[in-house]
């Protein structure tokens, strides 16, 4: 085994797809084999990279497909790829795949949104082994669901939220179906759902695919009062309370700077947090009274932090 | 100085002789990721000395699994699941069973529930100290302290403490024969393979945790035995008996054995340079804002170890799917590219950033604000009481290249 592919790739194609996502065409010469639920990295610059999940057709050696959702709460990731146009490179690691289909008779697609892309090869592939299949595809507007009019006809669910609610969990994974793999992937929520529904179905069963966070920098400019140094320093959308204040020479711990690991939580004295981490709860985010410097904002024109 | 050919991490025995330095600084200037060979059936390990790529390592879960056990020890894959706690899972599970009691840890909670008893706790702890001129620093002040800590956060009562110790000092220590029958680089421990830290012992703290356990089912406690017992982790799936055994073991020595050896580590470090020591005296108020470059200085876990799941590239080398990838958090600390001059301990330093509790990796010490505290109050506590303090005797090492601990410190102190 050598090591893992890396390379520029030519985007030959950048065409919307559905509200707000768009497909890139990705060529170069003599790409890797992957297989369904693969994803490659994309890197950005400035330290960005992002993975997104192959959606072309697994047999294609020039040409690789991904499909990528503008999200407005993103350190940027999105809207770079967004903003890539036909005849630029980017570059790109992989495939590598964590999500691979097992060999089943029958399967159980659950898509949320994005959460179509790794699936939609993965029913190629199924569809052209004769496997049984059916897939359930939620979304917010029927406009907002990508590669529709790619999926053939009969097996295929969609519900769009605005007309039909959300995904029926209870009635598609209710009773346990001991001969069928059920593939998911889309929004934590609907993937939090959908554990608790088949932690009654035989173990293995469930297979699924989480996309990781992404750190929001945007907003409006504030002002950021510390109580114990005596300052007071602007924070600029783009960059973070922490990154603020460690420049202005005021030590600060911080670790993961990315709102998970909770080593930068700060006492608040005074403002309105505008909480963006991954670690305090609903009731610690109302009381207004800690937050994590290192993604957090605020929702008014100050704070005051005990620093 | 280890020349590069001469450097053995595997041998605890020189990290008992507190030689691990001497070869984590040859790593980082020849070979700062490097591939050591083990006998069969083991392959052998990467080490990772630099600090950029230990964080790399540690970020990036997806590639780096915990999953393959996290000490140099190879665990067979049928007793993998039965030996797993947190440390060794990933991903959401991993996520979902950290938060069942992570907020007891954070800051505020923290002082709003324990800053009060743990001031009292540690004044009464240097008073005891303080009623002799000599006597073994270990013993004395840091080994008791932070178990007693958790004897609270767990609410059991004071008399099992001594208990508690023990167990710890056993598995932690398992590389060291004071503390264990059969150490672990020992054929005997073979037979207690299936068993966490392959000590006999696990099967009492099970036992012990499990009674707890069933007492607070269904009851109202807020300690962190009836939270595990009666809470549901967010993915819905409830923990089994064995998650449970393996989460109270955790606890029990994670609390235990790492807070103690950084109170002493940095104790060592102050007597050794007296002008820190004066500094930190003079101006109490240096010690919270000092507290990071003890840390660093400290480094009480020497390493933890991922394993590739993938082929990939780490500083210039090919690391193959399922190799051994060994981070040396100890180097990280003393890396000259992030640390100007890391061998000078020196209290003014501002943003410490080390690698002292993962740094910020969702593996992160889930302790690390109350190891924090813990190791500040001490210091506020005893450096103001102390007119002098000097060693009294030689100190006496872990022998481990997991933890970088202290078993013997005697002192001499003239109180103020």
């Amino acid at each position: 085994m050598s090591a893992e592919f890396e390379a520029d790739l030519v985007v030959r194609d950048v065409a919307p797809v559905a509200e707000g996502v768009v497909a890139l065409s990705l060529a170069g010469p003599g790409l890797p084999a992957w297989t369904p639920g693969s994803h490659i990295d994309l890197v950005l610059g400035d330290g960005l990279v992002r993975q997104y999940s192959l959606c072309g057709r697994t047999g294609d050696p020039d040409r690789w497909r991904i499909a990528v959702l503008e999200t407005p709460d993103s350190r940027g990731g999105s809207r770079a790829v967004h903003r890539l146009t036909a005849g630029r490179t980017v570059r790109v690691r992989g495939p590598r795949n964590h999500f691979p289909i097992v060999a089943s008779r029958r399967y159980l697609f659950l898509a949320g949104g994005i959460g179509i892309t790794p699936l939609l090869p993965m029913i190629h592939e199924v569809s052209a082994a004769g496997a049984d299949w059916e897939l359930h595809y939620g979304g917010r507007t029927l406009t907002s669901m990508a590669f529709t009019d790619e999926l053939p006809g009969d097996r295929v669910h969609l519900v769009p939220e605005d007309t039909h609610g959300r995904l029926d969990l209870e009635a598609i994974l209710g009773t346990p179906r001991p001969d069928t793999l059920v593939y998911a992937c889309g929004p934590e929520g609907m993937l939090a759902a959908v554990e608790r529904r088949c932690a009654a179905w035989p173990a293995g069963s469930l297979h699924l695919e989480r996309f990781t966070a992404d750190v929001d920098r945007t907003g409006e400019p504030f002002e950021v009062v510390l109580e114990r140094s005596g300052r007071t320093l602007v924070v600029e959308p783009g960059t973070s309370i922490f990154e603020t204040v460690r420049a202005a020479g005021v030590s600060v711990l911080g670790s993961c700077l990315e709102g998970i690991c909770g080593t930068c939580e700060t006492e608040v004295l005074d403002g309105e947090v505008d909480h963006r981490d991954s670690v305090l709860d609903d009731d610690e985010r109302a009381s207004n009274e800690v937050m994590m410097i290192c993604v957090s904002r605020c929702r008014g024109p100050r704070l005051t932090l005990a620093l | 100085m280890f020349s590069l050919d001469e450097v053995n991490l595997a041998d605890n025995d020189r990290f008992q002789r507190n030689e691990g330095w001497a070869q984590f600084d040859t790593l980082r200037r020849e070979d700062p990721v490097h591939w050591s060979p083990e006998a069969a059936p083991n392959r052998g390990f990467w080490s990772v000395t630099k600090y950029r790529d230990i964080w790399a390592v540690d970020r990036d879960t997806e590639t780096f699994t915990s999953e393959k056990f996290v000490n140099l020890e190879e665990v067979d894959d049928d007793l993998m699941d039965i030996r797993r706690s947190i440390l060794e899972t990933d991903g959401k599970r991993h996520l979902v069973l950290r938060q069942l009691i992570a907020r007891e840890f954070s800051p505020r909670n923290l002082m709003k529930n324990y800053e009060g008893f743990l001031r009292e706790l540690t004044k009464q702890t240097v008073d005891e100290a303080l009623s002799a001129t000599e006597f073994d620093f270990v013993e004395k002040i840091s080994a008791d302290f932070p178990i007693q800590v958790l004897a609270r956060l767990l609410d059991v009562p004071l008399e099992d403490t001594g208990q508690l110790i023990a167990w710890g000092n056993e598995m932690v220590g398992n590389t060291d024969p004071e503390f264990i029958e059969h150490t672990i680089d020992s054929p005997e421990s073979e037979k207690y393979k299936h068993l966490p830290f392959r000590s006999p012992t696990t099967q009492d703290v099970f036992d012990y945790g499990r009674a707890l356990r069933d007492r607070r089912r269904g009851g109202d406690g807020t300690d962190l035995i009836s939270q595990l017992a009666n809470k549901l982790p967010g993915d819905g799936v409830p923990m089994t008996d064995k998650d449970f055994d393996n989460y109270f073991l955790l606890l029990v020595i994670a609390g235990n054995e790492t807070t103690r050896h950084a109170i002493s580590n940095a104790m060592l470090a102050l007597i050794e340079r007296p002008d820190q020591l004066r500094l930190l005296r003079e101006d109490p108020s240096l010690i919270a804002s000092g507290l990071e470059e003890l840390l660093r200085w400290a480094s009480p876990v020497y390493h933890f170890r991922r394993t590739a799941t993938r082929d990939t590239e780490l500083g210039g080398k090919t690391i193959k799917e399922g190799d051994k990838v060994v981070m040396w958090f100890a180097s990280g600390n003393r890396d000259e590219d992030v640390f100007d001059d890391p061998y000078t301990l020196d209290v003014r330093r501002t943003n410490v950033d080390h690698l002292t509790f993962g740094k910020g990796s969702p593996h992160l010490c889930m302790g690390n604000a109350l190891a924090r505290m813990e190791v500040r109050l001490m210091f506020e506590e005893l450096l103001p009481r102390l007119a002098s303090i000097g060693l009294n005797g030689d100190v006496a090492r872990v022998r481990s290249n997991f933890v970088n601990g202290i078993k013997k410190f005697p002192v001499t102190v003239k109180p103020r």
